[in-house]
């Protein structure tokens, strides 16, 4: 008896620390998200269901979460496919390798916020270097408005997403490269394999279990993105780069609609819940598998 | 059974302990035993805090007694945060207060006492603190006084021969000079300000009236009338006709300033907070400000746009609201209010003060002019702000000026709906 006293003692401090700074704002989220609340006064009705109602009824929310669809499959395809390809190209351990990929790597310690405002440098469509440069090597007619541009906006910031995490992931994939066995390529090389056949029936599938770490990892962080479109558009042009978290943002700190965000943020959170479910589910299977 | 009972006590203290670690964190202003009394003062001016720091020393030795401390946080954490820490009346005896949005809130949730009777006020100009009044009476004052206006390079201009125009036919032939001689006739920060600041000059006369987008958002009037449709159109002929650099869409505020700044273009579609800094920039510049008059000479009924903001105000939460209002009554004399228009370099909503600097004083010509508080602040939901302004990118975007009108109006009418 005195044994399991003492282990409560011990998981004290993280449920303290878990219980103040994640259950208890989130259970209050909730309880705000049936209310009316500004904010501000000290007062606030209850109003039911409706801010959810509202929500998914609002125009601005459904445009966020479609960019947020967007934005998450962009970036989930293409960080996984370049920074798959990166560590294929970089995985021997030559001293030129290691430090190109120190350099891939260099990005992710960068704040997101350096990050956005780098780009947005680089953007700018009368002085940014990437419309100079288009302009200097004669490519005037490759010069666009990159945040400015509805229609690409949101892409624009994708790429910037990739740019800064792709090498993360190159790391995790190099990892599960060198965790594959020599002697395997070796066998195929000797029966006649060529590079595609070794890289479609050994590399790929020994390599799921980092794939579906890189994957689900990215596909949590991609989703809950806010700091790069933040800094990079705040959500603009007309909406374009609004996803839900910019969205419950502005709701809340903008338009003081405590009571309605709150509502966003609980969606949000099922909807991440949703999705790390299932990614759970893909990684459990996987390592069974592997 | 005991020992769930003992877990539960202890779960039950734990969040105790939890709460308590929490709510020690307030505390704040009260008497202290020397028989002084420290009142907080809480605004966003950061940049503002050494000027007022000598404003604060002078205030303490004239009133022995009270004591001053200033907080400031930045206007991002101050339109976030501010409210929660003036709720529980802690700091922010003596705050200030954006209009709008954020005072509509402040007063919905009654943190402001009542000014209307202090003999401060007859030292502002009645015009100018009306943003801080609402059903009758005088909850705040606005100190700061901007002019959303564009400014202009008047070098550029009396090169071309070209004065500030008087009608829309003016200001387009005007733009187009410009053009014609290799000059970008307006610099215009689409990504970000653009839209918010231009906006207001734009549409002052095509509907002039104070409360046109009170209207709006009580549902009595449409962004699909005329006179939205009609100030979507003309940024569209703007944006088309090329008076814009390329992809304003994509351009921020820094960007468009440095094209203003380098003489690339000869209007920059700000304000007068951009005067002092653009000087330090390129202290060659000989700067004006000007607004765009989008009706015929005779229709035009208003000749721009001002802001007053900074609005100070007294917490209604206050232990010291005497205190308080003494300090406040010391920001409103004619002298510190000079001291810190000169020191800091904006403009203020009092009469009768002497400016120092060429900027200050290019604002100040402005005060007897007729204009109307920025049309954009009157409209209190930031969901709605957000759909007037995006209307405006969506047609620099491309979109007609019907549709952009159709789409932000289907927002405006969840707005009201809920």
């Amino acid at each position: 008896m005195i044994n399991r006293k003492l282990l409560w003692l011990f998981m004290l401090p993280g449920i303290l620390l878990y219980t103040g700074l994640f259950v208890y704002p989130a259970l209050s989220g909730l309880f705000y998200s049936f209310t009316n609340w500004d904010g501000v006064s000290p007062s606030y009705n209850f109003v039911g269901i409706d801010n959810y109602k509202d929500s998914f009824d609002s125009i601005t929310f459904r445009k966020a979460f479609l960019n947020n669809i967007k934005f998450m499959v962009v970036v989930v395809v293409l960080q996984t496919v370049i920074s798959l390809v990166l560590a294929l190209v970089l995985a021997k351990n030559s001293r030129t390798h290691v430090v190109f990929r120190a350099l891939y790597f260099f990005p992710a310690i960068l704040s997101s916020v350096s990050v956005g405002l780098i780009w947005s440098f680089i953007y700018d469509p009368s002085i940014g270097l990437l419309n100079m440069s288009l302009q200097s090597a004669g490519l005037d007619s490759l010069m666009g408005s990159w945040t400015g541009d509805a229609k690409i906006a949101l892409y624009a910031i994708a790429f910037v997403q990739i740019w800064a995490h792709a090498g993360q992931m190159m790391i995790i994939f190099i990892a599960g490269l060198h965790a594959i066995p020599g002697e395997l390529m070796e066998a195929a090389r000797i029966d006649g394999a060529n590079r595609l056949q070794i890289f479609g029936k050994i590399t790929w599938p020994l390599l799921a279990p980092s794939a579906a770490i890189v994957i689900s990892y990215t596909t949590i962080q991609s989703f809950k993105a806010f700091d790069l479109i933040f800094v990079m558009t705040d959500g603009g042009p007309n909406y374009a780069t609004e996803i839900l978290t910019t969205y419950i943002y502005h709701l809340a700190f903008s338009n003081y609609s405590f009571g309605l965000a709150s509502a966003g943020s609980m969606i949000f959170l099922v909807l991440l819940g949703i999705l790390t479910f299932f990614q759970f589910r893909a990684l459990r299977q996987e390592g069974a598998r592997g | 059974m005991k020992n769930q009972r003992t877990r539960l006590a202890l779960l039950l203290v734990m969040v105790l302990a939890l709460t308590g670690v929490l709510s020690a964190c307030g505390g704040g202003s009260d008497q202290a035993a020397d028989g002084k009394v420290t009142i907080s003062f809480l605004h966003w001016r950061g940049e503002d805090t050494q000027t007022f720091q000598k404003i604060i020393d002078a205030f303490e030795q004239k009133n022995p007694n009270i004591v001053v401390d200033m907080q400031t946080l930045t206007s991002d954490q101050y339109q976030t945060t501010a409210q929660a820490k003036l709720t529980d009346g802690s700091v922010g005896d003596v705050f200030a207060s954006f209009p709008g949005a954020q005072f509509s809130a402040l007063a919905k949730a009654g943190l402001f006492t009542d000014l209307s009777g202090e003999s401060f006020l007859k030292n502002y100009n009645a015009n100018l603190i009306e943003a801080g009044s609402q059903d009758g009476k005088q909850w705040a004052v606005p100190y700061q006084l901007v002019y959303n206006m564009p400014i202009y390079n008047k070098a550029l201009f009396e090169k071309y021969g070209l004065t500030p125009p008087k009608d829309w036919e003016g200001f387009l032939k005007v733009c187009q000079t410009l053009k014609d001689n290799g000059i970008i006739p307006i610099a215009f920060a689409g990504g970000d300000i653009g839209p918010g600041q231009l906006m207001n000059t734009m549409v002052m006369n095509n509907e002039p009236s104070e409360d046109i987008f009170t209207k709006v958002e009580a549902g009595q009037a449409k962004l699909t009338d005329e006179f939205w449709v009609k100030t979507l159109a003309e940024f569209k002929e703007l944006n088309d006709k090329g008076f814009f650099q390329p992809n304003s869409l994509g351009t921020k505020d820094p960007a468009a300033g440095a094209l203003f700044i380098q003489g690339k273009a000869a209007m920059l579609a700000s304000g007068s907070y951009q005067l002092s800094q653009n000087a330090k920039q390129n202290p060659e510049l000989q700067q004006g400000l000007l607004a765009p008059i989008t009706v015929s000479a005779d229709q035009a009924k208003y000749e721009g746009v001002h802001t007053s903001t900074f609005m100070l105000a007294v917490n209604s939460r206050s232990k010291h609201p005497e205190e308080a209002k003494k300090f406040v009554e010391f920001l409103s004399q004619p002298d510190i209010a000079a001291q810190y228009a000169n020191e800091t370099g904006q403009n203020v909503t009092l009469k009768d003060i002497k400016y120092d600097s060429k900027e200050l004083n290019i604002a100040q010509e402005w005060a007897d002019k007729k204009t109307v508080f920025q049309p954009r602040y009157t409209i209190v939901n930031a969901e709605n702000q957000k759909a007037v302004t995006n209307s405006i990118q969506a047609v620099l975007g491309g979109a007609t000026p019907e549709q952009a009108a159709q789409d932000a109006q289907a927002i405006i009418d969840q707005q009201i709906g809920r």
